[in-house]
């Protein structure tokens, strides 16, 4: 009996040191991922960016419309057009196609679909297709900021490494595919 | 007799305690293999804190200049190293065209460089504590104004 109460103690041990590291490791690291490649000249480009380094990153650059982690954006460089207010018109109305261009050789398409802004622009004469998927809640955090003329880019990608496995961006044309992601994984495959 | 053990043991203690803070921030390792014209092999392992060290001898002037040019970036790459030093193995950059792969990685807590040509490989392999020390060191010989 005793010897078995010894065993069992012993088990309960082993497992709680084995499965100790595990537990006390928190949510694991979430990755932005860029990924180039050029079929044609057989080139490839990866870029592999923790989200946690980017976010601590972003506060210490102060350069040009970058300063704390906030995007100054000019009137000038919008055409005059209130982005703030066009974002927050975007996050208030309900699932909904907005905008449906279509000519002879090009398809856009911007809608808000499951919580997502999403983008698709086609153009057939150059084989060109864009989509853009972006998450609300980064949408959210990049107009959290008190200023009007700024955009949180911080608090965007804290947003971003708290959302799901996400495909951003692709870019496809005859040659070039470009993809932008972000997931767990700490390599492009 | 037991006087000279003392001595030896002495002598023993100073120098394994030398070598192991002389190695406490990790090795540099540089390994370069040329295949054309002539197959070249050069293979360097040194401590890294010989790297700060050999900064001292650096010419001031240079120096002075290369420190006013990164002053500015200073927070960010502090940043930058603290987090990656704190992060898991990661593959940061990788380059591939046809005859040629480059790549820039975190592993353990190192940083490596790995270049793969046609006629030459190259590998580098540095401490993140050592590049730490060496770019604060670099930051500092900045003039005072």
């Amino acid at each position: 009996m005793r010897k078995q109460l010894c065993g069992i103690v012993m088990f309960c041990v082993l497992s709680a040191v084995a499965t100790a590291p595990a537990a006390l490791a928190g949510p694991g690291e979430r990755y932005l991922h860029v990924k180039v490649e050029d079929a044609t000249k057989g080139e490839s480009v990866n870029v592999n960016v923790p989200l946690s380094m980017a976010e601590k990153i972003l506060p210490t650059v102060n350069k040009g419309n970058l300063h704390n982690g906030h995007v100054s954006i000019g009137s000038a460089e919008m055409n005059d057009v209130d982005i703030r207010a066009l974002l927050d018109a975007v996050r208030t109305a309900p699932d909904n196609e907005f905008v449906t261009v279509k000519e002879k050789d090009q398809d856009v398409r911007v809608a808000k679909s499951n919580g997502n802004i999403v983008i698709h622009v086609r153009d057939g004469a150059k084989g060109e297709k864009v989509d853009v998927t972006v998450p609300m809640k980064v949408v959210d955090a990049l107009l959290s900021t008190a200023k009007d003329n700024e955009l949180d880019v911080s608090a965007a990608i804290r947003a971003l490494s708290d959302a799901g496995d996400a495909l951003l961006i692709t870019v496809e044309d005859a040659s070039q595919h470009v993809r932008i992601w972000v997931d767990s994984k700490n390599g492009s495959e | 007799m037991i006087l000279l053990g003392k001595v030896a043991l002495g002598i023993v203690g100073t120098a394994v305690a030398g070598v192991g803070l002389l190695c406490s921030d990790g090795m540099v390792e540089v390994k370069v293999v040329e295949r054309h014209p002539e197959v070249h092999h050069v293979y360097v392992i040194a401590p890294a804190m010989l790297v700060p060290i050999g900064m001292r001898f650096a010419p001031r002037r240079e120096l002075s200049h290369a420190a006013a040019q990164i002053q500015p970036w200073m927070p960010t790459i502090r940043a930058a190293l603290d987090q990656l030093r704190e992060s898991d193995d990661v593959t940061l950059v990788e380059v591939q065209q046809p005859g040629e792969h480059v790549r820039v990685a975190k592993e353990g807590g190192s940083i490596v460089v790995d270049v793969e040509e046609k006629d030459e490989t190259v590998h580098v392999s540095t401490p993140i504590r050592a590049i730490s020390s060496t770019v604060e060191q670099l930051a500092a010989s900045a003039p005072s104004i």
